[in-house]
């Protein structure tokens, strides 16, 4: 426990926390802004995006919020990456000879700080959703509607994405690579297995994909089906799965490595 | 049992034997000056010792056990490496509360150890403005700060001024001479530990060349002399004559064997030769030093 707060206290003594913290609130604003701003708008007399006073409205909006997901994996692959960037694991590893613990606590300390930054986005997305369902004359579902599955499955993710992030990190020990990473495989690789149907079944059990079983909703946005996705406790454990091997492998390889 | 014990330590790095065969202990109350030449080694040892890097052979126990095996490391040893071990961003007392938080000391600790080093008012100051000294100094106070007994040292004189040179020096004597510490110190520059150490090991392409205690080092019995006259074609068959052993020098200077300086003096007096220069050449520990030291660079 003591290790985890040493984690936090390291995270939270340095400026990178509220900068990505910034980045991920404005991000998310955008295109929250965009997903009211679109609400029910019709082309060719089919509906696009649907419009502010439905259901299928609040659920398509909460779920955008999950795309903060990839800001946190690549928070977390900072707390790992930064100690080997300034070599602030030399002091880390004499404080903590048993390298795996390390690891341990900054898995631990990833959990709170995933759902602080969940929070954070839940709160922001509340700001815009609920005044646009209200003055729309829509009915705030709050308890209903497949809402509550879809702010536990997104703080779940959020949780989730940074621990993954804190896996590869500790894998891959440089920080540039760690990033590029996670983006290249967040931006690339995972909308590519999760949009062609040939490849949905290797999609279902990427982060992304599990990360989306988690919030589905069962609203269909655009063509893309998803049926392929696993229930949403197989989702997390996937996501889990992830973080735990990542973990495993790093500290059973890159993390015995020589400190010199 | 010895505070630091090192026993047939060696690691290589791919084909290079960075560490070959080192023993060597340290005892509790005396400081021991670990030298030699830049890339020797000696920073290898220390980090074998201290569980950063594992060792290929050979052991290397603090208080009896392997560093990554003591219960609480922070109370038994205090480590200097590198003074860059800091994150650019973060204020020197939050480095320190976060060794205490991980470490499961007080939280007073930090403010404690900063006073010790001078950097108390410096505390809330990011370490990216830090000078190297200032560095060395905060690094000093995370070694400090759990009351260790046993304190290894990388380089610690490296970036300090001439005054915070003095500092450490007095700094390390009343650790090791009043607190009864044992302290292990590396240099490349012997100036810097020889007014303090009591112990010297010296290392030179991974493998020990000579250890001992400073007094056996340093003794200055068979030093020669360098002898500088105006006639050096009188006085040097005289010197052979007293029973010296001379050797010219190319600077015109005699380097002399054998004698003691004040029967040089006579020999100079009996021959009404003009002497220019008299003095004891190096000590063996600087002679040894100095050769190694030459030969690698």
């Amino acid at each position: 426990m003591k290790l985890v707060r040493a984690e936090l206290l390291k995270l939270f003594t340095t400026h990178l926390w509220w900068i990505m913290l910034v980045v991920v609130l404005s991000y998310l604003t955008l295109s929250l802004g965009l997903v009211i701003g679109f609400a029910g708008l019709e082309q060719n007399g089919v509906s696009v995006f649907p419009a502010r006073d439905t259901p299928e409205f609040q659920r398509v909006a909460w779920e955008q919020s999950i795309s903060g997901s990839i800001l946190v994996a690549i928070l977390g692959a900072t707390m790992m990456t930064t100690e080997f960037r300034y070599q602030t694991i030399t002091s880390t590893f004499l404080t903590t000879p048993r390298r795996a613990r390390v690891v341990a606590a900054k898995l631990g300390a990833g959990v709170l700080v995933g759902l602080i930054f969940g929070l954070a986005i839940l709160v922001l997305f509340a700001v815009g959703i609920v005044p646009a369902v209200l003055l729309s004359g829509g009915d705030l579902l709050i308890t209903e509607g497949g809402i509550p599955r879809i702010l536990g499955g997104v703080l779940a993710a959020l949780v989730l994405y940074t621990l993954f992030g804190i896996g590869i990190g500790a894998l891959l020990r440089n920080q540039i690579a760690a990033i590029v990473t996670v983006a290249v495989w967040m931006f690339v690789l995972e909308p590519i297995v999760n949009a062609i149907p040939q490849l949905q079944v290797v999609g279902a059990w990427t982060p992304a994909g599990a990360a989306r079983s988690l919030t589905n909703s069962g609203v269909d946005v655009g063509q893309m089906g998803l049926d392929y996705l696993l229930p949403a406790w197989g989702g997390a454990l996937v996501l889990l799965g992830y973080a735990a091997v990542f973990g495993l492998l790093a500290s059973a390889t890159t993390l015995r490595r020589d400190i010199t | 049992m010895s505070a630091i014990e090192i026993s047939q330590l060696a690691k290589s790095f791919g084909p290079v034997k960075a560490v070959d065969g080192v023993s060597f202990t340290v005892e509790a109350g005396t400081i021991t000056g670990y030298l030699g030449p830049n890339g020797a080694g000696k920073t290898t040892t220390l980090r074998c010792l201290l569980g950063l890097v594992t060792a290929d052979a050979g052991t290397a126990l603090v208080n009896g056990v392997p560093y990554p095996q003591l219960k609480q490391p922070l109370a038994a040893v205090g480590a200097v490496l590198e003074a860059t071990n800091f994150h650019p961003g973060r204020t020197a007392i939050n480095h320190l509360r976060i060794l205490c938080t991980a470490a499961g000391l007080p939280q007073q600790r930090a403010a404690e150890a900063l006073e010790q080093v001078g950097l108390a008012d410096v505390a809330s100051k990011r370490v990216s403005g830090f000078s190297m000294g200032m560095r060395q100094r905060l690094g000093l106070a995370g070694a400090l700060i759990g009351h260790p007994e046993v304190f290894i040292l990388d380089e610690p004189a490296n970036g300090l001024d001439p005054s915070g040179i003095q500092w450490l020096r007095g700094f390390l004597k009343h650790l090791a001479h009043e607190r009864g510490a044992a302290v292990l110190v590396s240099s490349h520059v012997l100036a810097e530990v020889e007014q303090t150490v009591d112990n010297v090991v010296i290392i030179a392409k991974g493998r020990l060349v000579r250890q001992g205690t400073l007094a056996e080092l340093t003794r200055n019995g068979d030093a020669p002399l360098r002898v500088r006259s105006l006639d050096p074609q009188t006085l040097g068959p005289a010197l052979e004559r007293a029973g010296g052993a001379v050797e010219p020098l190319d600077d015109g200077a005699l380097r002399v064997r054998g004698l003691a300086a004040e029967r040089v003096g006579e020999v100079v007096l009996a021959e009404q030769v003009v002497l220019t220069e008299l003095v004891q050449e190096r000590t063996d520990l600087q002679r040894v030093f100095l050769e190694l030291t030459e030969e690698t660079s």
